[in-house]
């Protein structure tokens, strides 16, 4: 079957079948990589997207599914050389370890900062609860969200050396 | 001179790449007309293989090949330090964990890699699966490992079963029954740890391809170790090591896990047969099954104390269940064991580690290498000599913490950088608000 | 009800492969165009090996650090760094990066007095440039010099090898003299609360105090702090594959529990340097200490918290509530 999608708000047309994961056309497909495969079972949000405005676990999703919907993965936050506030708090916090949870936590990230432009610790765990990361403990990751929140605020929030 | 860059919170060089997702994984590789392959697994964890067919898998649309270990009769074991893991089980040869390699199955899509290994038919003579150490170590236990590990010492204590003892290692320092005798109160007690899977958020993977100018496999997979992997794909393969190269892409995660061959011999075989790239990515219950597993200790404590809070003496026993293959397992548990008393002065030490063979998944590498373990239990031992004592559980360590010129387990004489009772001050800074 | 109780756990770390196995690293550094290649097969697995050899380089080079390039490790293009394991990149790749440095500073000095007519007191070097120090208008760049180098048909490049030998201990006894190149230390002291209705433990704070000799990069140094004590808390709280019989029960993450966001505990974190030790800049390694206070430290607090001490691990809630309805009988 053919299906047509908005990924980074560019139109594309994928023949695949009805069951294929949306993880996969992105990846295979598309070539947009940065989505990472973590469990492929819905447990770690390794493959998280925002689709049509929502949060989403790729490998959980078939591409009969994804056909018409938007897609928003880590390739298209940033514009040209100019990164989201919320890669840039990732870089200055050190909330990157080995960056394979970075490209879903900042998506998680960016979703949560949408709902709640200033989060609580609380709700920020909670909001990330869905993306395990094995290298940072969450700490840094944490910090990152409360200086995307100040970024986004529009207070700065340099913090840099 | 105060430094410009050095104890500075410098920016990570390689942020950038990760936070827009352009850091190039293993799996983020892809090559024109390219295979993917899968492995099938041992059906039982303790048992000869008796048949392998392969047919139905082989008529499946899609299947470019099919691997067993009747087609490489000559490839040698590999293994980080002792080399006892086989490639590839064959036909009348003994499977000893779940997951023991059958067949590579090599195919034009993932998907159809998957359906062959289904349909390969597998028989195979059940054994008896061990899966206690301490019932490995019985005389009378079934044997996992014909051949006699070469690392064992003549100090084995004869009670034991030599069969499944992969290694044994041994601490004496000054003279515990002395210091036993020193002290006003003894305590015995056993700790035991679990089967921990490091976890890192990437699984193995690894993608190849052959180099027809050079004659040279190469592949990109992640590894704690380049220089090291290279070499046991090459002698596993039998190939000079030129004939292997290995490239590095960005790491998600390690912990330990990826300090074992996992993909690369399968991976260099398969493109060796195809002469066409291939991609090989172990699921997340593939990963949890078949490669490494933080070592279930089981460790005895007897340790000696005098009223006034010094310590006598310290007596150490330590059991760790290898699993199926050595792995890391000659370094972890004795590493446990030589750190067996912490940071603390004992002037008299006894110990001994056994590494024992089990059909369990092999254990290996985790961040900590068996002292993780052993942390745990000696301070708690710690914790609870102090609170016997009535001594302050802070000050306890304090009293016994090492400083320059401390001696070590081992017996190595401390004699830089030994700032363990600063780090307690400082913590009891940090937190009761004053010095 | 809910009961809070503190502990404390105090490590050590001896670190690099030690007991005599050969434990080294081969780094070298070149010109190449605009950059400064550093090439060396350390594996950078998350933890910032390769941030820090940056950092290294251009500290001791005096050059922009974005000037430095790292070559991707590779078999046939980077020599052996031996593996990112044992805590030893940073003290045994450092360590190399710092010699390879130094010995190419001392090349520049050496062909830069040449073509200045002069001696290395009267040089200064500066953002990747040297020149004589009554004439910093008339200055060469370090790319100038390795060109003006590479025409006489020599080669401004530097290759060193970190090597510090160990001992193998005796079989019989355990006993050496230098069983591994150094030690690091930490004490970590946790609050966790406890709820005896559900059996579920909350670490709360963990207060850490690291002797790690020098920091290169403090932040990082906190994210392996933080990362590992995260693990060190799995690990005491809920991580535990099952094998029964030779067969795991839970091969994923539903059954397997790791800690998520929800269990990442507040920390304070107080670095101890008094850069003595002999890797670079006086640091030791920090990568695996940083996760093996946290299980006995949250244990001893449990017990201080219900009183009651655990010898298995993990220490699930389902062992808690039975070891709470064991006590009151
Ligand atoms: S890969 Fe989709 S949630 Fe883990
Ligand atoms: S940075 Fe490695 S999993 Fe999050």
């Amino acid at each position: 079957m053919k299906i047509t999608l908005t990924v980074n708000d560019e139109k594309r047309e994928v023949e695949t079948s009805p069951t294929t994961r949306l993880l996969d056309i992105l990846r295979d497909d598309l070539h947009f990589t940065g989505t990472k495969e973590g469990c492929g079972k819905g447990e770690c949000g390794a493959c998280t997207v925002i689709m049509n405005g929502k949060l989403v676990s790729s490998c959980l999703v078939l591409a009969l599914q994804a056909d018409g919907a938007e897609i928003l993965t880590i390739e298209g936050l940033s514009k040209g050389d100019q990164l989201h506030p919320v890669q840039e708090a990732y870089i200055e916090t050190g909330a990157v370890q080995c960056g394979f949870c970075t490209p879903g936590m900042i998506l998680a990230s960016k979703s949560l900062l949408d709902r709640i432009p200033d989060p609580d610790e609380q709700q920020i765990k909670r909001g990330l609860s869905g993306n395990i990361c094995r290298c940072t403990g969450y700490t840094k990751i944490i910090e990152a969200v409360k200086l995307s929140a100040r970024k986004l605020a529009g207070k700065g929030g340099e913090e840099d050396e | 001179m105060s430094k410009r860059i050095i104890g500075k919170d410098f920016k990570k060089v390689d942020a950038r790449d990760k936070v827009t997702g352009k850091a190039l994984y293993t799996r983020d590789i892809y090559f024109d007309d390219m295979l993917y392959m899968k492995v099938k697994r041992a059906p039982f964890p303790h048992a000869y293989l008796r048949k392998l067919n392969t047919d139905k898998a082989e008529s499946l649309a899609g299947v470019v090949k099919i691997i067993t270990a009747e087609d490489y009769p000559d490839l040698n074991k590999y293994g980080l330090i002792y080399k006892d893991q086989p490639v590839l089980i064959g036909i009348g040869e003994k499977m000893h964990y779940m997951g023991d390699p059958l067949a590579i199955v090599i195919a034009e899509t993932e998907e159809t890699a998957k359906r062959a290994c289904e349909l390969i038919e597998v028989e195979v003579e059940e054994l008896e699966v061990v899966t206690d150490p301490l019932q490995a170590l019985k005389k009378d236990a079934p044997v996992i490992h014909e051949e006699l590990s070469g690392l064992l010492t003549d100090r084995l204590d004869k009670k034991l079963n030599p069969a499944n003892i992969l290694c044994d290692h041994y601490l004496e320092k000054g003279n515990v029954e002395e210091g036993f005798a020193r002290a006003d109160k003894i305590f015995e007690r056993e700790y035991k740890t679990q089967h921990i899977d490091q976890l890192p958020l990437q699984s193995e993977a690894g993608v190849g391809l052959y180099d027809e100018d050079t004659g040279t496999v190469k592949i990109w997979a992640a590894t704690q170790w380049l220089h090291d992997t290279q070499a046991d794909v090459a002698q596993s393969l039998g190939l000079p090591k030129e004939k292997i190269r290995i490239i590095q892409p960005t790491i998600g995660g390690a912990f330990g896990k990826k300090e074992d061959i996992s993909v690369h011999i399968h991976l260099a075989l398969a493109i060796l047969a195809t002469k066409r790239p291939v991609k090989f990515s172990y699921t997340r219950k593939g990963s949890m099954i078949t490669q490494s597993k933080r070592h279930p200790l089981i460790i005895r404590h007897k340790t000696g104390v005098a009223n006034d809070g010094f310590l006598t003496a310290w007596q150490t026993e330590v059991i760790g269940d290898v699993g199926a293959y050595a792995s890391s397992s000659p370094a972890v548990v004795h590493k446990g064991l030589y750190h067996c008393t912490g940071p603390y002065n004992v002037a008299n030490v006894r110990g001994v580690s056994y590494a024992v063979y089990t059909n369990n998944t092999f254990t290996g590498a985790m961040r900590g290498f068996g002292t993780a373990q052993m942390a745990f239990s000696y301070d708690s031992q710690m914790d609870l000599m102090a609170a016997e004592l009535g001594i302050d559980p802070a000050h306890f360590r304090l009293q016994n913490a090492y400083e320059i010129g401390s001696s070590t387990p081992n017996g190595q004489i401390l004699t830089r950088s030994v700032n363990v009772r600063k780090t307690i001050k400082e913590v009891l800074a940090m937190t009761e608000g004053g010095k | 009800m809910k009961k809070r109780g503190q502990g404390m756990a105090t490590i050590m770390f001896g670190f690099g492969y030690g007991e005599g196995f050969p434990d080294h690293s081969i780094v070298s550094i070149e010109f190449e165009d605009e950059s400064l290649l550093i090439r060396t097969a350390a594996a950078d697995v998350g933890q910032g090996v390769l941030t820090v050899i940056t950092q290294i380089a251009a500290e001791i080079l005096k050059i922009d650090p974005d000037l430095i390039k790292i070559s991707q490790g590779d078999t046939h293009l980077t020599k052996n760094s031996g593996s990112t394991s044992a805590t030893r990149q940073t003290f045994f790749t450092g360590n190399a990066v710092k010699q390879a440095a130094e010995e190419l500073l001392g090349k520049i000095y050496h062909y830069a007095s040449l073509e200045f007519r002069s001696n290395h007191p009267e040089l200064i070097v500066k953002d990747g440039h040297i020149f004589r120090h009554d004439d910093p208008e008339n200055k060469l760049s370090y790319w100038q010099l390795a060109e003006i180098v590479s025409q006489k048909g020599e080669e401004l490049k530097s290759e060193a090898s970190f090597f510090p030998a160990t001992d193998a201990p005796d079989a019989a006894t355990g006993q050496a003299d230098n069983v591994y190149v150094a030690y690091t230390f930490m004490t970590q002291k946790v609050e966790v609360e406890v709820d005896t209705v559900t059996g579920e433990v909350e670490v709360i704070e963990v207060n850490t105090a690291m002797d790690l000799g020098k920091a290169i990069n403090p932040r990082n140094v906190e994210g392996q702090i933080e990362g590992g004590t995260v693990q060190g808390i799995g690990m005491a709280l809920m991580e535990d594959q099952v094998i029964q019989n030779g067969i795991t029960l839970n091969p994923d993450l539903t059954g397997y529990l790791v800690p998520t966001a929800m269990d990442s505990p507040h920390f304070k974190t107080s670095l101890i340097e008094n850069e003595d030790a002999d890797g670079p800049f006086g640091a030791k390694g920090v990568g695996e200490p940083s996760m093996i206070a946290a299980a006995p430290a949250v244990a001893n607090a449990i017990h201080d918290a219900i009183g009651v001490r655990f010898y298995e691990l993990p220490i699930t809630p389902d062992k808690i509530k039975k070891a709470l309805k064991d006590k009151i009988f």
